[in-house]
């Protein structure tokens, strides 16, 4: 039953928008896997990377083509699929306190016997789950696939790969969640978030570009997500580590500043 | 016995200008039901969240239970219970399917208690809370106030937009609450919406707690003016210094007074004569509340006084 506690009823709340946008998820990777060879044929992929040169860095075009894990990572890993993950992501964690608060539930909720911190990790619990769920689904559909291609994609990168994007979102959703939490203010949380989002995205992009840039390259959480290439290399436990200190320290923050403040009537 | 609600000199500012209470000492006995009165803005909510913990104060303490309202606060929240002035529920539930929820988040519920509540509150629990009318929605409400049998019920306004049905099955729960020796606390804007309710009645105006006063006290100092048609020509003398008498005047067969209190000193001497009609006019407890503690303008003025 899915009224039992905070993160059963979350998980209900979250389960419509976590399917549907793991299924646009999945479905893309799906697509590109089954078509990967027809592309190939019909295009000279690498022919045209190298055309593209630098303008092609800046839309996340880098690396190899010539394998589907390659290809995977230009076409939906550089851009699309981070974009989902953390408008899923940070999108429902602005949610969790300032949802409640300016619908005006917290009232309620929080006259029960559960504390302000509890409420907060039961919730990042439940979204928590449903970032894992949309990175199964991206695997399976992924797999499945390129098994219908006949196309060689290995399981265990792949899995890499979604791990870091998980986490890339679980550290954006926790930035959301924090601003959400010290002020109660969605709009803010989320505007906040998604602007970090593409400027890191740029400053990662261009940074691959313009040699000078390099040095703030590390400030960008993009540079920990594909830094280390996952969709050939596996994990980078270094990259996965900055982008878990980050989700926590700022999950710690927003426990410290809900617990202190006054909540909105 | 502990008090079920005790405040100290509980203040709470919003910001640097905004007032929201002063100084608020405040306690609830313990198998009462209290009456929380106040105008729109008296600071009636915000007392309430205080003790709620969802606002911190700028000074001062509270007490619920005997209990410190930081510190010992899941406790407090597993023996009372609470419905906010502006109740918002989770729309996208039935009626039944959020009295679930609230149940496992308090833990055990008594079903068939809960589903009386529902028939005597006649809930159609199977609607959308979206779907709902005010006054449904507040059922729901005090439905899940009152299923937990907490030790405490704290009510901010909880009978606006209730039909007078309802309003009436709502009082005789609260009687209920505290025939077991349970605590009901309520606020309201009227006196005369609780006074028939309420043990004790607090009021509160510009932040500043004016007074607290049982309802018999305040019944007793209840003023009547009394006018009585006699048969025939009556002395003045007979009427003099009867207890509780004030302003009395006799015009030809026609005598009329004041009386505080009992009646009873007047209705004796009156009874040696001829009573032909007898006329009692009674002011209503807010006149003698408004009478005791001021007018709205005058209190406000020193309420400002007093805070500037
Ligand atoms: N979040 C807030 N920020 C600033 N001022 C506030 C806030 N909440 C309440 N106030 C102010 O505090 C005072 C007390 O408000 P409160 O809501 O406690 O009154 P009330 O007695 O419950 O009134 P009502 O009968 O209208 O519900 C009011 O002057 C109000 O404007
Ligand atoms: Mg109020």
């Amino acid at each position: 039953m899915l009224l039992r506690n905070v993160f059963t009823k979350t998980v209900r709340d979250l389960r419509w928008p976590t399917f549907w946008i793991s299924l646009g998820m999945a479905g893309m990777t799906g697509y590109f896997a089954v078509l990967f060879p027809t592309y190939s044929k019909i295009f000279n992929i690498s022919d045209m990377l190298k055309k593209m040169g630098d303008a092609g860095k800046l839309f996340g075009v880098t690396g190899d083509a010539t394998t589907l894990a390659g290809f995977l990572h230009i076409e939906l890993f550089s851009m699309i699929l981070p974009a989902l993950m953390v408008v899923l992501v940070a999108g429902m964690a602005s949610g969790f306190t300032a949802g409640e608060e300016s619908r005006g539930t917290i009232d309620i909720l929080l006259s029960y016997p559960i504390s302000r911190r509890r409420m907060v990790l039961e919730k990042v619990l439940a979204v928590t789950l449903a970032a894992f769920a949309a990175a199964i689904a991206v695997w399976v559909f992924g797999l499945l696939g390129a098994a219908a291609s006949a196309t060689a994609l290995p399981a265990d990168n792949l899995a890499a790969a979604l791990l870091m994007l998980v986490l890339l979102g679980l550290a954006f959703g926790a930035v959301a969640l924090a601003i959400a939490a010290a002020t109660g203010n969605r709009a803010a949380s989320i505007g906040a978030a998604v602007g970090l989002l593409v400027v890191m995205y740029l400053v990662d992009a261009v940074s691959n570009i313009v040699d000078g840039l390099r040095t703030v390259q590390p400030l960008s959480l993009f540079h920990y997500y594909m830094g280390g290439d996952p969709l050939r290399n596996g994990v980078s436990l270094a990259d996965a580590g900055v982008l878990s200190a980050v989700a926590i320290v700022f999950l710690a923050v927003a426990l410290i500043a809900f617990e202190r403040r006054d909540l909105a009537a | 016995m502990t008090a079920a609600i005790e405040t100290k000199e509980l203040t709470k500012w919003y910001g640097h200008h905004a007032r929201g209470i002063i100084d608020v000492d405040l306690v609830v006995e313990a198998g009462q039901i209290f009456g929380f009165l106040g105008p729109n803005g008296a600071g009636k909510s915000t007392t309430i969240r205080l003790l709620l913990d969802l606002i911190r104060p700028t000074s001062g303490s509270a007490r619920v239970l005997g209990l410190d309202v930081r510190r010992d606060r899941l406790e407090i929240d597993r023996r009372t219970s609470y419905v906010p002035g502006e109740l918002s529920l989770y729309s996208d539930l039935t009626g039944r399917q959020l009295l679930t929820y609230l149940g496992n988040l308090q833990g055990k519920v008594d079903a068939d208690y809960r589903e009386k509540l529902i028939e005597r509150l006649e809930l159609d629990p199977a609607k959308k809370i979206k779907s709902m009318s005010r006054g449904n929605k507040q059922k729901v409400g005090l439905v899940a106030a009152f299923m937990i049998r907490p030790d405490l019920l704290i009510l901010d306004e909880p009978t606006a937009g209730l039909d007078p049905f309802v309003q009436l099955e709502f009082e005789h729960l609260c009687e209920e609450v505290r025939t077991d020796g349970r605590t009901v606390f309520i606020s309201s804007h009227q006196l005369p919406e609780v006074e028939h309710l309420c043990d004790r009645v607090g009021i509160i105006r510009e932040g500043r707690l004016l007074a607290v006063e049982a309802i018999s006290t305040l019944k007793e100092r209840a003023l009547r003016k009394l006018e009585i048609d006699f048969g025939g020509p009556v002395k003045a003398e007979a009427f003099a210094n009867l207890p509780g008498v004030r302003d009395l005047s006799i015009n030809g067969q026609v005598l009329s007074c004041t009386v505080m209190g009992s009646v009873d000193a007047l209705v004796k001497a009156a009874s040696r004569f001829e009573v032909v009609n007898l006329r009692s006019m009674e002011t209503s407890l807010e006149e003698i509340f408004l009478a005791y503690y001021g007018t709205g303008d005058d209190a406000a003025k020193e309420a400002g006084h007093a805070a500037a």
